[in-house]
């Protein structure tokens, strides 16, 4: 009996300090975020149930869910919503489609040119939405190359309008999602076995078919990924259709700093925050549920 | 015959399809370099001819000086501090198995998922009830806003230590303290080294996470006081030219540069 507390002991001692170590490790970090995130949120939160007085410009403390109806029981507001749910969706499909053969040749390139492919799609995501943006307004400008060019081989008599309209915004948010799509699906393909691919060839599969059904189900959980984060960051894009879409195109993120710097309209600013933070988190999910349904199946 | 012919011009459909991906995304840089260089301020093409000045006149205008100097400071110290804050939670979600690993491991990722606007908002909201509640200045302050940069910091730290703790042999360690080393000398000696490239990657994709926010920053500054990429937005707002193209070209060399620094120390297709 003696023996097994002698025993036991210094173990318990030991544990008692490895638990010690580990709050002094990994609490400073923690309180940090719960204070400078968590709280935050937090107050939003609160603050998008209070009132607001438009004629006084005031914010009237209450709790009442009248900012969440405003929102979706006004047509203007819904319709902001449902552009950016249709950009994002489409802006995804987009990324899906150019991303996976990028993707695959940098997962199976031998080149030692691999390091080069890879800080090219890493560098734009660094460089910021404003300047990617500055970089379509010079493609699409009225004098802008493409329409210089088009004129000049006698293709088109008047400018075709681009900038400011939603073909500008889509294609500069497929240009700033694009990177994330192939990291994250080149990722994947990387951990796939060449060896299942050459194995479905020598057995007389044509390279359509290996793709359909080896390579598509195998990288479905980078596609998963790529998808949602791709998504996610189109919903909340915006200094690009900010830039590119003009004063009068409307998407959420644009939408949610004009309540609160022009507007001044906190309650209204909050709401639409967390409208637009809930309809991404909830669309992510759903797409993890019919997929996860789908694997079951 | 025919399937070698079939399966070389797969190769080159293949081949092409990933260029196209690639020209795409270096598209607009490509475009932003060419027109800082152009000799006339109007961005029409063809260019009428081509001229260094627009490099010379960043220096002309003092926002766009003060804009860098204030995002390299921010970007540097909220650096510093996330990595403070960021590599012993790393060590510790790493070393150590308890009730709330996953949750707590989460939240510190959580940053990046939270959208920019949100984030923004979010602090905005904040710092003001702080302010009021504390009668202190906190809003539009230097250190508000390098706070609001640790919080977006943080999460690359943990996550590219975390992945380099993982591939540490921890026998090396346990042979040090069995020689006598304890557990400083242990965690200088052999652990910090062995995860030095994760610290390097973290610390540089940090940086220029901080360096780049907009969205966030946007609800944070505070009057003359203007991190870069909102500089340029603003200017943008209002026109595009060859002088901001200028701008634009010095950021995309020193974010390449800081790219190619991290790349000798850790391959970035580990990290990314």
């Amino acid at each position: 009996m003696s023996d097994i507390a002698v025993a036991t002991g210094p173990v318990v001692e030991k544990r008692r300090g490895e638990g010690l170590t580990a709050t002094a490790l990994l609490a400073p970090a923690t309180i940090f975020v719960a204070i400078c995130l968590l709280a935050p949120l937090a107050f939003l939160f609160r603050y998008s149930l209070n009132d607001f007085v438009a004629t006084k410009k005031m914010m009237v403390e209450a709790v009442t869910i009248a900012n969440y109806v405003k929102f979706f029981t006004d047509p203007y507001y819904t319709t902001i919503l449902a552009t950016t749910v249709r950009i994002a969706v489409m802006v995804t499909a987009a990324c899906l489609l150019l991303g996976f053969p990028l993707a695959y040749v940098m997962a199976r390139t031998q080149s030692r040119f691999k390091n080069v492919l890879i800080i090219l799609t890493v560098l734009p995501l660094f460089v910021g939405n404003a300047v990617r943006s500055a970089g379509w307004m010079v493609v699409f400008g009225n004098k802008g190359f493409f329409n210089a060019s088009l004129q000049g081989l006698g293709l088109i008599e008047k400018p075709i309008e681009i900038m400011y309209t939603e073909k500008a915004v889509i294609i500069g948010i497929i240009a700033v999602n694009l990177p994330f799509m192939v990291l994250t699906l080149q990722s994947v393909i990387e951990g796939i076995d060449r060896a299942v691919e050459e194995a479905a060839f020598s057995l007389g599969a044509s390279p359509a078919t290996m793709f359909r059904r080896v390579l598509w189900p195998l990288a479905m959980p980078g596609i998963l990924a790529g998808t949602i984060l791709c998504f996610i960051l189109a919903m909340n894009a915006y200094a690009t259709p900010f830039l590119l879409g003009g004063p009068l195109f409307k998407m959420m993120a644009p939408l949610v700093y004009n309540q609160f710097t022009q507007q001044a309209n906190w309650p209204f600013g909050g709401a639409i925050a967390f409208i637009l933070m809930t309809v991404t988190l909830g669309l992510t999910l759903v797409a993890n549920l019919i997929f996860q349904r789908r694997r079951a199946s | 015959m025919i399937a070698v012919i079939r399966r070389r011009a797969g190769r080159w459909a293949l081949n092409g399809a990933a260029g196209v991906a690639l020209a795409y995304i270096l598209l607009p840089l490509i475009f932003v370099v060419w027109l800082a260089f152009f000799r006339q301020e109007i961005p029409s093409f063809p260019p009428e001819g081509y001229s260094l000045r627009w490099f010379a006149a960043i220096l002309d205008q003092r926002k766009f000086v003060d804009g860098f100097s204030l995002s390299f400071r921010i970007g540097v110290l909220a650096t510093a501090i996330g990595l403070a804050l960021g590599v012993p939670a790393a060590l510790c979600l790493v070393r150590y198995n308890f009730t709330l690993r996953g949750p707590l491991a989460n939240l510190l990722l959580l940053p990046v998922v939270v959208p920019g606007v949100v984030l923004g908002t979010a602090m905005y909201v904040f710092q003001v009830e702080v302010e009021n509640g504390l009668d202190v200045d906190v809003l539009g302050t230097f250190y508000a806003l390098v706070a609001g940069h640790v919080v977006i910091v943080i999460p690359w730290v943990v996550r590219l230590v975390t992945a380099s703790l993982a591939g540490v042999d921890r026998a090396i360690e346990e042979a040090a303290q069995n020689l006598g080393a304890n557990a400083w000398v242990t965690f200088w000696r052999i652990t910090l080294p062995s995860i030095r490239p994760g610290i390097v990657a973290g610390a540089l994709f940090g940086f220029v996470t901080s360096f780049g926010n907009l969205e966030m920053s946007l609800f944070l500054v505070g009057p003359g006081r203007t991190t870069l990429p909102i500089v340029i937005l603003q200017y943008l707002e209002w026109k595009i030219d060859p002088t901001i193209a200028a701008v634009s070209v010095i950021q995309i060399l020193l974010i390449g540069g800081a790219m190619l620094v991290t790349d000798r120390y850790v391959k970035l297709a580990r990290v990314v």
